[in-house]
Order: C-alpha cells, then structure tokens, then sequence
C-alpha cells in the first residue's frame, strides 16, 4: 500500500459539508473599520510602529515620478529605480531616472503597483504575474508602493482574488524585522528596511 | 537520573539563560496581553478557531484528497510520507534527480521534527537556514530552544563572536543592528544562489492547493523565489478549508505569538513559476507528513492537531521560563512540547518530562485554538502509571498510601504522627531538609505543617 493510501485509509470519514465550512466564518471576530473613513483608517495602521511606513499623495499618474524622486532625494539616493514591466508604469516620464526592470542582489528602490490596501493592518495586496515580478519587492532597501485610494478596503478578507489563483499571492505589512537577538528590534532583517506608499487619488 | 532531569537542573543552574528566556518570553506575554485587549472578544474568536481545526480534523482525509488535486492542478507535486525517515527520503530524492548542491531552508519546526538538517548534512547537499535565528543556531551547531525564537537563548556577545568566526565579512561595531547587517550580507547571495528553496507551511489552502508561509524577515520569499525548486514539508493537519479560514487564523497566529496584528510577510504559494512570470520556481513538490498525526487523531490526542505552532503556552509556562527549551530534550519545548515529545520519541524516554508541569492551566488560557494541554499532559501521566513506567519506589509509595488512605481509622493516627515527627524537622515555619524527600527539599524548602490536623481541627471546631 502506498503511503497516501496509507494515510488517507485511516482517515476515513464522511465528506465535509460545505455549509458547516461555511457557518465557521460567519461574522468572524475581526477588528472594527469605519468604511466611511476607510482612507484614514488605512494611515493610521501604515504609521503603526509595528507597520512603520511612511506615505506621499499623488494626484494622477503624472505626478507619481516626482513623488518618487521627492522621497529618494529625501533618504539620500540616487534617482536609480527597478520598475516593473507594467504598462502603468513605464507610460510615466522617467527622465532624469536610470531605470532597470531587474533586481540587483544590492538594489537600492523598488516600486510596485499593490492591488490592494487593507485598513485593518495596514497592509498591501500583490499578486505575481508577467509583469508584476516577487523577488525585486524583497531584494530593495526602499520598498515604494503605489496605491490607488479606490483599492482600500476594510479587512484581510477582501484581500483574496475569486477563482484561479496566481502563482503567489503575498501580503506586506511593514519593512523586513527580526528580534532573533536579545529581543532587539532591527529593520532590514533581509529585504526592505524601508517601505513608502504612495496613494494615488485618481 | 533522567536525561530531563539532568538537563532541567543544568538550565536552573544557568544564570544567562534565566534572564535571556525571561527577556523574551516576558516581552512576548506582555505584547499578546495588548494584543488581546485590543481585539474585539478574542475568547469567541478562540472557540472559532477550535471550531475550524475540529471541522478540519473530523474531514481531515477529505481536505487533504481536496488540497492536493488543487495543488496537482495548479502544478505542484504532491508526496505523501507516512514517517519522518520517509518525508527525509522523498526531500533527498528530490533533491538528487535535481542535481541539487545547495538548499536555502525558511524556519520550519515540521523540518526539525524529521530530521531535515541532519537527512540533508548526510547526503552531501550544502544548507544555509536563513531565518536570522536558524542560522545563528546552524552556526553554533546547537537545537532550536523556542518554536518562533529559536536562538533566545544566545546573548549578543555570543552572537558577535559566531558571526565573526564564521562570516566573510563580519559586523565591526559591537551593535544589534550591525550584527543583523552582517548576517544579511552573508545571507543574501546564498539565497539568490541556492539550487532549491526548502520552506514548511504554516497553512495548506484545501480549495486552492496553495502553502502558505509567514515570517516577520522576508526570508521564506527571499529563500523560495530565486532556487529553480521549492520543496514544501507540512504536517497533514496544516490543512484549513479556504483562504477566509486560513484568515481568520492567521488573526489568532499573530497575536498569540509576537501580539502584533499580522506578521509583516504573509505569502500564497500556488504552484510553480507560471508561463510569462518573471520569477518564481520551475517546480514545486509538497510533501505531506504523517509522523504520528493520524495516530494521534485515534488516540485520544486529536485536539493537538489544533496547534497552529504559536509559542503562546510556552511564553506563559512557569516550568519554560526556568529552565528554557533545550532542557525539553524534543523537537517542541514547553507545554506543547511535553505533549508532542512522547508522541514523536516515546512515552518510556520521556516519563519525567510529562512530570514537569504543575497543571496550573495558563498554557490552555493562553492557547489560540483551546488545547486542553494539562489535561492532555495528564492523560499522559495516567498511560504512564498503566504502562508500568513509573519508578518502583513511586508506584509503592503511592499503593501504600492509598492503602493507608482508604482506612480512615488508620489514616488518621498515621497523620497525626507524620505531623509531629515534621514539626519536629522544622525551624521559623519551614523544613530544609525532609528523610525520603530530598527530591523536594534539595531546591526549596518545605513549610512546617500544622500542629493539629484538619480533622482535629473540624472536630473542635464542631463542638459547641
């Protein structure tokens, strides 16, 4: 016998029903948003020392590269940028930008488009795909996020995408830490020691 | 003496462990405990997450049919493994038909608990963990001593003089911060050259086959993104039906273990690298672990599979707090630990660890899922008496004094005169040292007991 078979053989029992699945989430214990302030809400969590993200306000997409290059002028560097291959992107006028759509193992910025924002934690919704790449938004020091203000939802449950699933589906809520020694906190553990969000009214 | 035994008074004896488990655990109950306030009825939430993990263990067979075609159908390849030297043997055979040289492994108490490291060191394949306090205890060559802090019980000093012995290019100031920046040069380029990515799960999604992983670093994705390959190794209660439970668990996960809302880094894996993605792996295995859940499940241990691996009970627990993890001797320390250990190493091995709790119940008050730990520990201790594993001395100790117990007309001068030969033993109101109770009196003292016995004392107390 194989060993799934083995194992599955003294698992036997009936086939769970789905509407007991789904009574167990019904009005689940979850921390309150006002959905009527859900911007604010979601600021609020961003400032958290434990979230630890700064943020900027841009009025269209014309004015996203002079926010970025506000906040890299601000931490001292370069106007160096991984951008994503995302048409939403690189339609921006970069002049005065050296852009590269590959991470370097010491790669200073990184910007990313989050699908979403979630005002309960604070935190920021990606999903992989061909032109949204994973590892650049772990590699960066700086971890710049554009996020449109119509992309804010309340709780961790909006975060999900319905139907097929892409390959990964990550949530980031602050900058890489670790208290592995003494208790410690220390930013950049690995990856980004700092994260920057920008909200994008339009 | 026993092997806990030995280890428990070496860590009591231990004036740098004391402070650096204290420093931590105390920290981690004191953030939970705002955490929890600040939650709208946590105890309700409590009680549904023991719904969902008793939902999910009642169909646990089901579930896993359901997570695994999802997976297979998303790419994956799943592998079942019914012990731990199976879950080491397909991990290898993975890793040889893949000409792997080197592993960059996230945190996962599951690898631990098979042996990955040691099944890894014998097959030649190279291994970097790459949680910051994995990779101080790879270096240090020791055993994790906590399930979220693995190294809590190194110092800082410790901590500099490994990473100057063993990195290229180690920190140069005696600071936290730049010991941490020492290891995340050392880190990174093993990582983004490692052949395969190693991770556990912290949840399997059943109605999407993906593995989700959590980490307050970002080395699970820094670990499992670049390598051509990702290998999963979770125990099959891991399983939880969709994403919207997953949520509502990892809401419990964060809070009982660090009290923050949600880990910093929370990712669903589903599947390999997909036609058009820029990064991510060309394969991804899962492999399912048995290892003595589906015995636990028939045997009067199911609750335990409720356990999402939080550190709440240990961070709470008296007995941890003296003496650490190490002195557990098993993969898990602490109150979940003393119930997993006999499960995973043997009951006969480990008698006096299940001994080692005083019952007060705090690690079942403070667990996300309501694991009934003492009275799991106390099932335990009942096996152990019928199995006959309890010392002699013990076993007629107690025949005796139930003897004696059951015949109140012999129990009563018994007492009385126990009591007087104990007064006489004690000074200013306590025993320092008690003939055939050394054990109890080595370390503490005894209080003197009363002049008079309770009885003597209801009976006055009753006359008129």
């Amino acid at each position: 016998m194989s060993a799934r078979d083995a194992i599955l053989a003294r698992l036997k029992g009936p086939s769970p029903d789905q509407a007991e699945a789904d009574a167990l989430l019904v009005a689940p214990e979850r921390p309150a948003v006002n959905e009527a302030t859900l911007e604010a809400e979601f600021l609020a969590r961003l400032a958290l020392p434990s979230v630890n993200a700064s943020h900027d306000v841009v009025g269209s997409m014309a004015d996203l590269p002079t926010a970025i290059a506000r906040y890299l002028a601000g931490q001292g560097e370069a106007l160096t940028l991984c951008l994503p291959p995302d048409p939403r992107l690189t339609a921006c006028d970069w002049g005065g930008f050296t852009l590269h759509d590959s991470a370097a193992p010491d790669e200073a910025a990184v910007l990313a488009i989050a699908r979403r924002g979630i005002a309960e934690t604070g935190s920021l919704i990606f999903e992989t795909g061909p032109t949204a790449p994973m590892l650049p938004n772990f590699l960066a020091l700086h971890h710049i996020v554009l996020l449109a203000v119509r992309d804010i939802a309340p709780h961790l449950e909006n975060a999900p995408l319905t139907g097929p699933q892409p390959r990964a589906h990550y949530w980031v809520t602050g900058v890489s830490g670790t208290t592995d020694i003494e208790g410690a906190y220390v930013r950049g553990a690995h990856g980004p020691r700092f994260l920057h969000v920008i909200l994008l009214r339009n | 003496m026993s092997g806990f035994t030995d280890r428990a008074e070496a860590a009591l004896a231990d004036p740098i462990l004391k402070i650096a488990v204290e420093r931590t655990a105390g920290t981690a109950e004191a953030k939970r405990g705002i955490a929890i306030d600040a939650f709208p009825d946590f105890e309700a939430a409590r009680s549904r997450a023991a719904a969902i993990k008793d939902h999910v263990i009642a169909h646990l067979g089901a579930y896993l049919e359901q997570f695994e075609a999802n997976a297979i159908a998303a790419g994956a390849k799943v592998h079942w493994a019914r012990t731990a030297d199976e879950a080491c043997a397909i991990v290898i055979a993975i890793c040889k038909a893949e000409g792997a040289k080197s592993v960059a492994r996230s945190k996962s108490m599951l690898g631990e608990e098979i042996g990955l490291p040691h099944a890894l060191a014998e097959a030649g394949i190279g291994r970097v963990e790459t949680d910051l306090a994995e990779h101080i205890i790879q270096l240090a060559d020791e055993r994790p001593s906590h399930i979220i802090w693995p190294a809590m019980h190194k110092t800082r000093d410790q901590v500099s003089a490994l990473f100057k012995a063993k990195h290229r290019s180690p920190h140069q100031e005696e600071t936290i911060a730049a010991m941490a920046e020492s290891a995340r040069r050392e880190l990174r380029t093993q990582m983004l050259n490692a052949d395969v990515g190693m991770s556990g799960a912290n949840f399997l999604i059943a109605d999407s086959g993906a593995v989700c992983t959590v980490t307050n670093e970002g080395n699970a994705e820094l670990s499992l993104v670049p390598p051509r390959v990702h290998i999963v190794t979770a125990g099959i209660e891991k399983i939880v039906p969709s994403m919207p439970h997953a949520i509502h668990m990892l809401r419990m996960l964060a809070r009982s273990a660090t009290g923050a809302a949600l880990t910093q880094y929370t990712t669903f894996y589903t599947g390999p690298k997909r036609a058009g993605d820029r990064d991510g792996p060309d394969a991804m295995h899962i492999v399912l672990v048995d290892n003595g859940r589906t015995k636990m499940r028939e045997e009067g241990l199911a609750e335990m599979l409720r356990c999402i691996r939080c550190g709440a009970c240990m961070n709470h627990c008296v007995v941890f707090r003296q003496i650490g993890g190490h002195a557990y001797g098993g993969t898990y320390p602490g109150p979940m630990g003393a119930v997993l250990t006999p499960v995973l190493d043997g009951l006969a091995p480990n008698r006096d660890l299940i001994h080692a709790c005083t019952l007060n119940g705090k690690c079942q008050e403070v667990c996300p899922v309501r694991i009934p730990l003492p009275t799991l520990l106390k099932g335990w201790r009942d096996k152990s008496w019928r199995e006959g594993l309890e010392p002699t001395s013990m076993r007629a100790g107690l025949g005796l004094w139930a003897w004696i117990a059951t015949r109140p007309s012999l129990y009563r001068p018994v007492t009385t005169i126990a009591m007087r030969v104990m007064r006489l033993l004690g000074k200013k109101g306590w025993i320092a040292s008690l003939p055939l109770a050394g054990g109890w009196t080595r370390h503490r003292d005894m209080p003197r007991p009363a002049a008079q016995t309770f009885m003597t004392q209801y009976k006055k107390a009753r006359r008129p």
